[in-house]
């Protein structure tokens, strides 16, 4: 569906000087610094797949996805949709794709928001009973008819999301990318973008492409992340093998009768506070029943509870290297 | 063959729907209207009065009559108020550069220079329209112009052809955004030299200001060159009925140039950080 081969995108910084006279010498002789946004990336993406992006601020996953979507241009690769290359057939390959980007709105602030519909079904040239038809459909999941007549910006950032989502699925694409839909959205706009995007996926069978820094985005939506750092493919693949591979512990919560907590030779303590001690170790070596009878048998115990390694153990690991 | 109408046919469906989008905005807003319809035609009102004044003290203007510079003045903003209602974005084109607004345009399946001009269709201009062709009439019968077909013709052709090197003059400052990442907005000072080099001959300017405005910058074919053609007023370097479609070509030329360096620009959009 969509193959992503040896992409690279470098920026050109100036380097800049302190002071006037930096900013004269910079003025005069200019010193540009490279910077590699991306790094030789290739993967596939299958039809269907909701895949997540996850890495730091400024690790290149707006770049990559912008570059995927046909809005930057890449230095060297390829992003081939449906098997056409979208740099060099943009207008045919944009009509198989949606985009909502994050903050920005791609609906008329002054009109009522069936305007901008109706504008996206003259440019998408979406004919009149398709048309109704996916809006019936959309609607039932995000229920946006009983916004049509509102305009826009009286909308709340919830609804004018909803709004964005709706459009950029109007024309029926086979992918949608989404780059940090649910920044700034309460639990409940949050919980009904989720929902819309499970539903479009299993309903339509639309692949969606999305970067996040909310893990429960990832955790809900995902089966596959691809995490970037420094512009570099660091991880891609299944979310539970790669939290078995990079996190492959979990950590044991002890609470005692007194402040003393004995240690165990098959754990390490990574925390000791009070009555409570944790105790992380790897699930091929041990058991948490095995640990709980040899703790048991020096001292005895008044609870246990077990914290799985997540997600954001993963990116602790991928982003810390 | 038929693919291309089909296209044409596409991008005319759209721009209805931007009009007509464009129209219920103003709708939306009715107290801007009567700003611009105050404003806007005095601006040029108050201009013409002010060329009344010099005729009427110093006789004529770079060998022209008031009659005549009426004419040349009247078309000037004719072609003005069309570039307006088309092109005039193009004056902001660095704060869409800087602010990532193409991205919208990009993901879209038509032009992205299209979009960029026409989803933000200025039908405030009309207001420009207004006082350009009271004047325009005012200098055809201070001339006494006969309306043949060919002066019609040549007329419509200079409007064309004169729009379309404004729109490309203002593509060509616009883009300088993409190589800059600065929001420059070059509006006011563009606004100014075409003012002072479309609604005056450029015959009253030393020889080598009108070199560069034959040559160089093109906007002595925007006004004077058709206009000396329409009302036979001789000139040391052009002269003759052909010059209006000379001005087409220019424009379509200018357009051609201006687009490329628009696209060339494009290749190193940025989009912007979030």
């Amino acid at each position: 569906m969509i193959e992503v081969r040896n992409l690279s995108k470098d920026y050109k910084l100036k380097h800049k000087e302190p002071g006037l006279k930096g900013a004269i010498k910079g003025l005069l002789k200019p010193r540009f610094e490279t910077v590699h946004a991306v790094k030789d990336l290739s993967f596939e993406i299958r039809e269907g797949e909701i895949v997540g992006f996850i890495g730091p601020n400024g690790a290149g996953k707006s770049t990559t996805i912008k570059m995927m979507s046909g809005i930057l241009t890449p230095d060297k690769g390829s992003v081939l949709i449906n098997g056409e290359d979208i740099t060099k057939h943009r207008k045919a390959v944009v009509q198989n794709i949606g985009v909502v980007f994050g903050q920005r709105t791609q609906l008329n602030w002054d009109l009522r928001l069936g305007e901008s519909f109706e504008l996206l079904k003259h440019i998408y040239q979406i004919k009149q009973d398709e048309y109704e038809k996916t809006l019936d459909d959309l609607d039932a999941i995000l229920s946006v008819r009983e916004l049509l007549n509102k305009p826009v910006r009286q909308m709340s950032l919830g609804q004018r999301v909803k709004g964005d989502l709706v459009a950029s699925m109007l024309h029926s694409p086979k992918v949608l990318f989404l780059d940090e839909p649910t920044i700034g959205l309460d639990v409940s706009s949050k919980y009904a973008l989720r929902k819309f995007i499970r539903e479009i996926n299993r309903l339509r069978k639309t692949t969606v492409i999305l970067t996040t820094h909310d893990l429960g985005d990832i955790q809900e939506l995902c089966e596959r992340i691809i995490i970037i750092n420094h512009g570099v493919l660091m991880e891609d693949g299944n979310l539970s093998q790669i939290v078995d591979r990079i996190a492959p512990y979990k950590t044991l919560v002890v609470e005692f009768y007194d402040e003393t907590a004995p240690e165990h030779e098959k754990c390490e303590m990574t925390e000791h506070a009070g009555n409570i001690a944790k105790y992380r170790f790897m699930k091929n070596d041990t058991t948490a029943a095995e640990i709980i009878a040899d703790l048991s048998a020096i001292k005895s115990i008044k609870d246990v509870s077990i914290e799985e390694a997540g997600i954001d153990d993963i990116i602790r690991v991928a982003y810390g290297s | 063959m038929i693919k291309a109408f089909r296209e044409l046919g596409h991008y005319l469906d759209v721009t209805l729907q931007v009009i007509k989008m464009a129209v219920m905005t103003i709708i939306e807003y009715p107290a801007n209207i009567a700003g611009w319809m105050i404003s806007n035609p005095l601006q040029f009102i108050m201009g013409f009065a002010i060329i009344k004044f010099v005729v009427e003290s110093f006789g004529e203007v770079g060998g022209w009559n008031y009659g005549q510079l009426a004419f040349l003045y009247g078309l000037s903003v004719i072609s003005h108020a069309l570039s307006m209602i088309f092109f005039v974005q193009g004056w902001f084109m660095g704060y869409y550069v800087i602010e990532g607004e193409f991205d919208r345009y990009l993901t879209r399946p038509l032009g992205v220079l299209y979009q960029f001009f026409f989803t933000n269709i200025n039908i405030f201009g009309i207001t420009d329209l207004i006082p350009g062709i009271l004047v325009f009439v005012y200098g055809c019968v201070k001339c006494a112009v006969h309306v043949t077909p060919l002066f019609v013709l040549q007329v419509i052709v200079t409007l064309i052809g004169a729009t379309l090197i404004r729109g490309g003059i203002y593509i060509f400052l616009g883009s300088t955004s993409f190589h800059t990442r600065s929001a420059t907005d070059f509006g006011q000072y563009t606004q100014e030299i075409m003012d002072k080099t479309t609604m005056y001959p450029i015959s009253m300017y030393p020889e080598s200001l009108q070199f560069i405005l034959t040559y160089l910058i093109p906007i002595g074919w925007v006004s004077f060159y058709p206009v000396s053609s329409m009302l036979g007023i001789e000139n040391n370097i052009y002269n003759g009925m052909l010059l209006p479609f000379v001005t087409l070509l220019v424009g379509i030329v200018m357009m051609c140039l201006a687009g490329g360096y628009f696209t060339l620009g494009l290749a190193k959009y940025e989009s912007a950080g979030n």
